[in-house]
């Protein structure tokens, strides 16, 4: 029996000293307990939905969220119990969407859902999720029910902020008087993004026009003609990265480089974009990405990096709405371990997600909140980035944007103690 | 009533009976939305079997009526305060008169060519709802405002998606007994004598535009019903949901399901929403439907003119003569 529990101290020891080996050379990630042990107890059920379909795809959210929460399984889990990561695919359609959250609050009994990525499903589920008292902890955000929801907060910017971001900056540094915003015509994205650009455009003494396109018949020719037409002098890509190259392409066939100032908010800062537009375009198109840049030096984007590196798929995608995804669960996950692990349930987990106010990160210019509110934005400041010589360049750290959508995001970060 | 249609009436309302009270207690929520979601669009696919079956005319249309139904009901919805009930009627009945209007020059046409007719009337439509979209409590005739979508509203009776399930399958029930209704009185031997030789038809005395509009009008208050019941459904719609090519996709499972019969409605449905349902929930692509549909529709064309339906309903019969 002695020699036995020697023997079991003994190898108990060398496995700790190996772990702390591994982490000591700086290549292991660091999540969660980080205790270098499995976690085998009870699995804590979470999911998350995904857009990912032509036009576009969503999926980096939960791409992060994933490999995130196989390195805290891996790692002592939530006091010992496993996060099951259930992820489901809207399609960009709003009957699957509600579907595949029925399916995953009422059937699945998730207590949250983390790093969702999707045009269509907060639109349709936002109901859902406050009647079900179930927080998401979105990742990859783009309509305005996003940011306008009580149970719904996302670390993403979505395209207003971003896109006001991009405005900005090229007002202040490229001297843009008029701007087309070119988007889907989707009331609650494009139409709602856009109507705010124009917004902020005129607050500033400047002029600004919709070019809304039909989401189901992309044309870009005829898109990129009527912003000429329309006599612009600024272009602002509010549209996922696959058509915004479509019409970047379109541009350098028809020599539109000059022609306009180019700039987009944060769906085309991606790591494969160098590849697809060459050098054309280097130089001369200004992006604001709503999280860090890729090659930061912070500690968490250096875990997230080393997360999607260990736990992460080949073909995840490693874009903003990936490291957004790895911190929404990251947050998420530091939250539940402050919680009895045996009594984690939705109400709670619920709760412990309001309570989450002021926690910080490399990846994020503000302090991330959640709070008891009927509409979340946390982040609202951005960077911005030059596309150059196949990568990307940092111009401007942190700002902010000034525009009256936020004035109500403003008072609850006053009332939270956090201006 | 014959035999054949009595056994089909009684198995029609053990079923719903069955629907109604049984499947709620046993299917998950996720399941119960699924067939909320066929049970809709096995009422449209009604209308399209039944301008078909009695006529023999081809709509192509019949997606894009459910759209214009559920734009009615949405901009009720928003800009009254009626019973939800009767907003779902009132677009039901909008619809069928769109539906007649736009078939009212297209009726000197038959096979092809009136299909070809139909399907543009499907684009027309597609670009109408990407361009002027679906109200969302904005102001104005559009009622479109560049935000989030304001709340739509479910019968009181029917606020939860297993309520709401429970009232879809008795409006469909209902739209049955409506087809069931016409095809045994004046419209059903008016459309039998017409699709049997439109010459005879008017030298009987029969007002061969009338009818034929007629059974235009009742297909498109179906689908108009169906898109009320869907944004009752889904709490919001989307242009993209209603695309022209998913008109070809209904009327081809219209047939495949079999357009004589009810029954054939139901398996049309359930083709269009369960199949690629059960698809996603294996983690399977949902586009092995398509496959699956176009056998399906070789199989009907070569075999099964009264498709699955027809066979099932055969076997019945088959089942009767044998004792």
């Amino acid at each position: 029996m002695k020699t036995s529990l020697i023997l079991a101290t003994a190898a108990t020891l060398g496995l700790s000293l190996m772990g702390e080996d591994a982490k000591a050379d700086g290549h292991a990630p660091v999540c969660g307990l980080n205790t270098g042990q499995a976690a085998t107890g009870e699995p804590i059920k979470v999911g998350g939905i995904n857009g990912n379909a032509p036009p576009g795809d969503f999926s980096g959210g939960t791409d992060g969220a994933a490999a995130y929460f196989d390195c805290v399984n891996a790692n002592g889990g939530i006091n010992g119990r496993p996060i099951d990561y259930l992820v489901e695919n809207d399609q960009w359609n709003p009957e699957l969407a509600g579907q595949v959250a029925t399916k995953l609050v009422k059937d699945e009994g998730v207590v949250a859902l983390v790093g969702n990525g999707s045009v269509v499903e907060m639109a349709v589920n936002a109901p859902l999720y406050a009647a079900e008292d179930v927080m998401v902890m979105a990742s990859g955000c783009a309509i305005s029910e996003c940011y306008e929801s009580s149970h719904i907060v996302s670390t993403n910017q979505g395209p207003l902020p971003s896109g006001i971001g991009a405005l900005k900056f090229a007002i202040e540094e490229l001297g843009a008087t008029n701007a087309a915003c070119i988007g889907f015509n989707i009331p609650n994205n494009g139409g709602w993004a856009c109507d705010w650009m124009n917004e902020y455009m005129s607050s500033k003494g400047l002029q600004g026009t919709s070019i809304l396109m039909d989401p189901t018949a992309v044309d870009l020719n005829s898109v990129y003609l009527q912003a000429l037409a329309e006599g612009v002098d600024t272009i602002l890509l509010m549209l996922p990265a696959g058509p915004a190259i479509g019409l970047l392409k379109v541009a350098e066939e028809q020599g539109g480089r000059e022609m306009f100032k180019w700039v987009s908010p944060t769906p085309l800062y991606e790591p494969g974009v160098g590849e697809v537009l060459g050098d054309y375009w280097s130089d001369h198109l200004y992006i604001n990405i709503e999280l860090n840049t890729f090659d930061s030096d912070g500690a968490d984007n250096q875990n997230w990096v080393k997360v999607m590196d260990t736990y992460g798929k080949d073909d995840d995608r490693r874009d903003t709405f990936s490291q957004s995804g790895y911190i929404s669960a990251k947050f998420f996950v530091d939250a539940l371990l402050d919680l009895d692990a045996d009594r984690i349930d939705r109400p709670s987990v619920t709760k412990a997600i309001q309570n989450i106010v002021g926690v910080e990160s490399d990846l994020l210019c503000d302090p991330y909140y959640v709070g008891v509110a009927d509409r979340h934005m946390p982040n609202h400041s951005g960077r911005m980035v030059v596309f150059k010589d196949g990568g990307f360049e940092l111009m401007r750290d942190c700002y902010d944007i000034d525009t009256n959508y936020l004035e109500p995001i403003l008072a609850q970060e006053t009332a939270l103690g956090l201006d | 009533m014959d035999p054949l249609q009595k056994t089909s009436t009684w198995i029609g309302v053990a079923l719903l009976a069955l629907t109604v009270l049984i499947l709620p207690m046993v299917l998950g929520a996720l399941w119960i939305k699924v067939l909320t979601s066929a049970a809709i669009f096995a009422l449209a696919a009604s209308g399209v079997a039944l301008v078909y079956a009695q006529l023999g005319l081809i709509n192509l249309a019949q997606i894009a009526l459910i759209g214009v139904g559920g734009w009615i009901a949405l901009r009720l919805n928003y800009a009254t305060d009626l019973p939800v009930t009767l907003l779902v009627i009132i677009a039901g009945g909008l619809t069928g008169v769109i539906g007649a209007l736009f078939a009212l020059p297209a009726l000197r046409m038959r096979g092809l060519y009136l299909a070809l007719v139909t399907l543009m009337v499907a684009a027309l439509a597609q670009i109408f709802f990407n361009a002027f979209q679906f109200p969302n409590g904005g102001e104005g005739f559009w009622g479109v405002a560049q935000k989030s979508a304001d709340a739509v509203r479910r019968p009181g009776f029917a606020q939860s998606d297993t309520a709401y399930f429970r009232y879809v399958m008795i409006a469909l029930g209902v739209a049955f007994m409506l087809i069931g209704l016409h095809k045994s009185s004046a419209p059903g031997r008016a459309w039998a004598m017409i699709r049997q030789s439109e010459a005879n038809a008017m030298a009987a005395g029969i007002n061969v535009t009338f009818f034929k509009l007629w059974a235009f009008a009742l297909s498109g208050f179906l689908a108009g019903t169906s898109g009320a019941l869907l944004a009752g459904a889904l709490g919001q719609l989307d242009a993209r949901s209603f695309l022209a090519g998913e008109g070809i996709l209904l009327f081809a499972l219209a047939v495949v399901g079999g357009v004589f019969s009810w029954l054939g409605a139901i398996v049309a449905g359930l083709l269009y929403k369960l199949l690629p349902a059960i698809f996603n929930d294996l983690g399977l692509s949902a586009d092995i439907a398509m496959i699956i549909f176009g056998a399906a529709l070789m199989h009907a064309i070569m075999t099964a003119p009264e498709g699955i339906a027809g066979q099932i309903m055969g076997a019945f019969k088959k089942g009767g003569s044998d004792d």
